[in-house]
């Protein structure tokens, strides 16, 4: 049943693009392409929810029509995986019904029809693939599509050299995954996941390392941990809403999936070390990142760095759940994977909600500086309370669902103290601290955004003149906010699979007593909070509307409220070291330092680490390049001799060697 | 049996709640020379503001509204986990202390809206030091109800406490000692008392709390201060619980159950004695020293943690 | 006398956890007063100490000594430190060259250093092992404040605390010094201390300041 079901979604992303083509010139089948994406979607997120129970080994092979083994398979952990894809995917694309009507006309909206199927395409063969030429497929195959989404949105120079810093940093990483996966070529029998994990077991324990460091690295750029996020807050800001949605939500979740793949699957259990670089990776990346996004008031670009931070808060699990299986603690281990992957779940479900209500800013506001925004939630009632969920969420506020994938991954810190060796026993709960602050930080983060943007006075006309968004917007923006609230109030719903995927990543684990009492307790307590809150909304009162006191200030306006950038003052001067601007200040005319005809300021915040690490590297690689031009001489004697010297030199190695 | 008790000690503490900080006001006044108001005057306050209207300003949204409502919400199912007359409460599970300080969170979430709602720029200003302040104040929090749940090798609440109450009498470890401070300079800023936040200035500029519920009035501001009251007596109730909970009836017994309500009186009257002398003799700290202030707090929470590693 | 016994051995297990407070709450003082204070709030700690370790091991020695202790060390030297406080009217506040976080930071990571390396003699002199390191987390909380502070008399301050160590370390290991030396090293200390006083005052009437970092315009 599964088998079929997940056929027919391949079948429907591969046809979706003939479709749309042969449909473009009838206005009455405008509606076919989204329509046939969601069925296919729901019908794929079906097929993983029964693979959840049932686990199906081969669901799609077609190596005999590819010229190397090309096999699909739903494990549990690629079937949860998928359900995350389809889960997402499914409002993202009823979101798109009138999005796309309302934005792209003619040859742009064929485009993003065509190229959307085919996008979520490559991400379902990524984490359902069992072989590796599969896997780097739909890997190579998800940057090139998500370029070409990007670049329906328009080709302007600016918007083409962040494309390139995106499209180099992926090639980059591919480069290493394609590396790890070759390092096992001399030990395998083929390179399908199975004789791969055989293959594993058996290799001497430096390639194992370097096997570790590849993926680490190669996963590491798609994720977007410090400090190879670069492309991040370039490529997500310039992507159409939902696009981005499904890049930031869905995309960056499939590089976790490659890395729990061979960290866990493949890899096993390994050095202590693997699991301390991964909680400095995961902490370094949470802090940074969430500490950008305060320093950002474009609605893209914060949401962009907050998706860094998250990933961050992903590897923290990750890193937990490797020290605790280097120290032979099974169970421990299997709870801060749980962690990790629930909270990869919660993370695409409230970050795509969030990018589809920038999405919905944009549509009515046509601006996506939330400074230009203020007092939109009485214009847009139902796009207010369902941003309002996702901020919830993902400050870990608890009744909604980020709070339940953090909860889980506290537990485990706590868990390191039991361990007998004294370093995890001291790091493991000092991470705790570090979650706490990246928690706080994030907190403040989003009651800033959606307190400057929804919540006040307008501070534009266009704020002031701000309709609701159409029905489709909306309810797809509904269900992944139902989904955050369902997952916080009752998360035994997706922490019963959870537990069966991780008992089959790490054997022999058997959860800690107690571990998931949350999921049993939870509900009681948002019944009495509810009924609480019942009770004190029924005290009567009688309300009158004034004017705003502000201590008896007369005429106040929107300049006179707090902006985002004020707001977030004070906490980007305690932690002044993180950011450092690049300032720089110029007067005209300079000659006349106290009459300035004009004054301009510009301030780039988040240089650092380009300025740092990628110049360097860039200029010596540009330095080496160069010199190697000088081999370029354009004397056809100098080519000839190039040619001899080699045949030379090939003799001389078959002769000694 | 047990809920009933756990329920009577909810209750108790919500009840009780503004006398604390009645008392507290009163200390201080007498410290600082003068007469003072009643012990019983925020009682009265409140009563006074119940039947008051609700003033809201025109451009606000229903956020405005529903602020106070969940945090007095999310402050009473917080002081639910706080184990006050025994050694447990009304909610209880594993984790529960990480739980209890993101409810607090959640309160302070809507709190810091509603304040952003009201469209003044005093709200934006009391908004954004309290973000500041709570920020910095999670990780220090966390870390010390950490290292004490290391240190007696369980994970809930009332775990911790019966495991002090198995130490014997005048027992300090360091990372009890340490924990302590921590969490007593973070109660501190939590509750947004002097030297963090004076909570009976008038003048706006050295306001934090005031200047977020400066738009609220009637029922809404008696909500929010009822909250306000609840969480500082529950963070009284707590620290006394995790570090001095000598004279809690471990087992059911009458003498136990008559005894206890009179020792937890005579312990937060000893607390907000210690709490009304500190107010009074320090001097509230400029904004930007209170991140040195909270700094020195994770000092000592990172340090206790370390402790609870050495000292095995 | 049971109560009284057990008093004792709590008072010796508990007081290396007050040590270390008063190590880091002096690291982030803003005041010589407060310094000082908390100085003479580690001597009282230190006194009942060996008031239970005397109690413990039946010495009357260590009655007198603990007097000693506390009438020059509770007393005397805070008493004489003050006055030059006040004397100087411009060493009310302490002039650090780090700011309190970074002090209170670095002191933090002094003392998981100080257990690291007492480690070994736990086990080789079978000692109460937090004592030790709070002795050794004293000396080098000591030296840090010499380093950081710009005020000659902060100096001071470090050096007593310093000293303190020193004297932690003496008790822990010997359970109770002799008389002969304890009055000895006292002596030492209190005419140290008084001399340094004095001198203060002349560095102040000749060079209208204490502020050791403007030592270094004497280069030649």
């Amino acid at each position: 049943m599964a088998h079929i079901l997940f056929n027919s979604l391949l079948v429907i992303l591969l046809a979706l693009p003939a479709v749309t083509l042969l449909a473009s010139p009838f206005k009455a089948l405008r509606h076919l392409s989204p329509a046939l994406l969601m069925i296919g979607l729901v019908a794929g997120a079906v097929a993983a929810a029964r693979s959840l129970c049932h686990p199906c080994l081969i669901a799609s092979d077609l190596s005999s029509i590819t010229p190397l083994p090309f096999a699909l398979a739903l494990d549990r952990l690629s079937a949860y995986f998928l359900l995350l894809i389809c889960v997402v995917g499914a409002p993202v694309a009823l979101f798109s019904f009138s999005y796309v009507e309302r934005h792209y006309t003619g040859r742009r909206r064929d485009w993003l029809w065509a190229l959307l199927p085919l996008f979520l395409l490559s991400m379902v063969v990524v984490v359902t693939a069992s072989t590796a030429f599969a896997f780097l497929f739909g890997w190579e195959l998800m940057t090139l599509f998500s370029a070409g989404l990007i670049l329906i949105d328009g080709d302007d120079s600016q918007r083409r050299q962040k494309l390139f810093t995106y499209l180099l940093m992926m090639h980059a990483g591919a480069a290493a995954v394609v590396g790890a996966f070759f390092m096992f070529a001399p030990h395998a029998a083929g390179l399908d996941f199975a004789s791969i994990r055989v293959a594993a077991g058996l290799m001497p324990a430096g390639v194992r390392t370097a096997v570790f460091l590849l993926a680490f690295i190669g996963f590491g750029t798609k994720a977007g941990i410090v400090p190879l996020h670069v492309w991040l807050p370039k490529a997500h800001p310039i992507a159409p809403s939902p696009v981005s949605a499904l890049m930031s939500g869905v995309m960056l979740k499939t590089a976790i999936y490659g890395f729990v793949r061979f960290g866990f699957d493949f890899l096993g259990t390994g050095p202590a070390w693997w699991g301390y670089l991964v909680l400095a990776a995961g902490a370094l990346s949470g802090v940074l990142g969430v500490l950008y996004a305060l320093a950002e008031h474009d609605i893209k670009r914060l949401l962009a760095y907050s998706s860094v931070e998250n990933i961050g808060v992903i590897y923290l699990g990750l890193g937990a759940a490797l020290v605790f299986t280097a120290n032979h603690a099974p169970g421990w281990a299997a709870l801060a994977l749980m962690g990790a992957l629930l909270h990869s779940l919660n993370h695409a479900l409230f970050k795509s909600l969030l990018f589809l209500g920038a999405g919905a800013l944009a549509d009515a506001t046509h601006t996506l500086d939330i400074e230009e925004l203020g007092g939109l939630f009485n214009r847009m009632r139902t796009t207010g309370t369902l941003l309002l969920i996702a901020c919830c969420s993902i400050a870990g506020l608890p009744l909604f669902n980020g709070f339940v994938g953090e909860w889980l991954t506290f537990q485990s810190f706590l868990g390191g103290a039991t361990l007998a060796a004294s370093a995890p026993a001291i790091v493991l709960p000092l991470m705790a601290g570090v979650l706490a602050l990246i928690g706080g930080l994030a907190a403040a983060c989003f009651v800033n955004l959606y307190g400057v943007a929804f919540l006040g006075r307008p501070r534009s006309v266009e704020a002031g003149d701000a309709v609701e968004v159409p029905l489709a917007m909306r309810a797809g923006m509904a269900l992944l906010a139902a989904a955050c609230v369902v997952i916080g109030i009752a998360p035994a719903i997706i922490l019963r699979p959870l537990s069966a995927i991780v008992q089959d990543l790490i054997p022999g684990a058997s959860l800690p007593e107690g571990a998931l009492s949350i999921a049993r307790f939870v509900p009681w307590l948002a019944a009495m909070v509810i009924a609480i809150m019942l009770g004190v909304a029924l005290v009567r009162r009688v309300t009158r509307l004034t004017a705003t006191w502000a201590c008896g200030s007369p005429a106040l306006n929107s300049r006179m409220q707090y902006t985002s950038t004020a707001f977030t003052s004070p906490i980007r001067k305690v932690f002044a070291q993180a950011y450092r601007p690049d300032r720089t200040l110029s007067v005209e005319p300079a000659e006349q330092p106290y009459f300035p005809a004009s004054i301009s300021y510009h301030s780039i915040r988040t240089v650092h680490f380009e300025q740092a690490l990628y110049r360097p590297a860039v200029n010596t690689i540009v330095a080496a390049a160069n010199r190697l031009r000088k081999l370029q001489t354009g004397n056809i004697q100098v080519y000839l001799l190039y040619m001899f010297l080699a045949l030379v030199l090939l003799l001389l190695f078959m002769r000694l060697a | 049996m047990t809920y009933a008790l756990d329920v009577l000690q909810l209750l108790l503490l919500l009840a009780a709640a503004p006398l604390v900080r009645g008392v507290v006001s009163c200390l201080k006044a007498r410290l600082q020379n003068r007469h003072g108001a009643s012990v019983w005057r925020p009682y009265s306050e409140l009563r006074k503001l119940f039947s008051k209207e609700d003033l809201v300003p025109p451009t606000a949204s229903p956020v405005f509204r529903l602020a106070p409502v969940v945090l007095f919400a999310a402050t009473v199912a917080a002081a639910a986990f706080v184990p006050a007359l025994h050694g447990s409460a009304l909610l209880g599970a594993t984790g529960d202390f990480i739980l209890l300080a993101y409810l607090l969170a959640l309160g302070r979430f809507f709190l810091i809206l509603g304040a952003t709602d009201g469209g003044s720029p005093f709200g934006g200003m009391g908004a954004s030091r309290e973000a500041l302040v709570s920020t910095l104040a999670e990780a220090p929090l966390l870390l010390g109800l950490t290292a004490v749940a290391i240190a007696a090798h369980t994970a809930t609440i009332a775990g911790m406490v019966r495991w002090t109450l198995a130490q014997q009498f005048f027992h300090l470890s360091a990372v009890h000692a340490l924990a302590f401070a921590a969490l007593a300079l973070v109660a501190i800023a939590e509750t947004g008392r002097v030297p963090v936040d004076n909570p009976a200035t008038h003048l706006e500029l050295t306001m934090i709390h005031e200047a977020m519920v400066l738009e609220y009035s009637g029922p809404s501001l008696a909500w929010i201060e009822w909250a306000g009251a609840i969480k500082l007596s529950a963070m009284m109730a707590l620290l006394i619980a995790l570090f001095m909970p000598w004279g809690m009836p471990v087992s059911f017994s009458v003498a136990g159950l008559v005894v206890a309500p009179v020792v937890f009186a005579l312990k937060m009257a000893a607390v907000a004695a210690g709490l009304a002398l500190l107010e009074s003799g320090m001097a509230k700290l400029r904004m930007y020293l209170v991140p040195d202030f909270l700094g020195m707090a994770c000092a000592l929470s990172i340090l206790a943690v370390v402790f609870t590693a050495m000292m095995r | 006398m049971g109560l009284i016994s057990l008093a004792a051995a709590k008072t010796l297990a508990s007081s290396a956890a007050f040590l270390f407070i008063t190590v880091l709450l002096m690291a982030a003082a803003k005041r010589t007063a407060t310094c000082i204070a908390l100085f003479s709030a580690q001597c009282a700690i230190i006194t009942a100490q060996i008031l239970a370790t005397a109690y413990l091991h039946h010495s009357g020695e260590g009655f007198l000594v603990a007097i000693l202790v506390f009438a020059v060390k509770v007393v005397i030297i805070p008493y004489a430190l003050l006055r030059v406080v006040k004397g100087l009217k411009t060493a009310g506040e302490v002039e650090t060259s780090t700011t309190p976080v970074q002090s209170v930071y670095i002191t933090a990571a002094l003392i998981p250093l100080a257990f690291v390396v007492v480690r070994p003699y736990v086990r080789a002199l079978a000692v109460d092992g937090q004592l030790l390191a709070a002795a050794v987390a004293l000396v080098l909380s000591g030296a840090f404040l010499m380093v950081s502070r710009k005020k000659a008399l902060m100096q001071v301050i470090g050096l007593v605390v310093l000293e303190n160590g020193i004297f932690v370390a003496a008790i822990t290991t010997t359970s109770g010094m002799p008389l002969v030396i304890e009055i000895g090293i006292f002596f030492d200390l209190l005419i140290g201390v008084l001399l340094m006083g004095v001198f203060v005052f002349r560095i102040r009437d000749t060079f209208d300041h204490v502020d050791v970092s403007k030592l270094r315009q004497l280069r030649g």
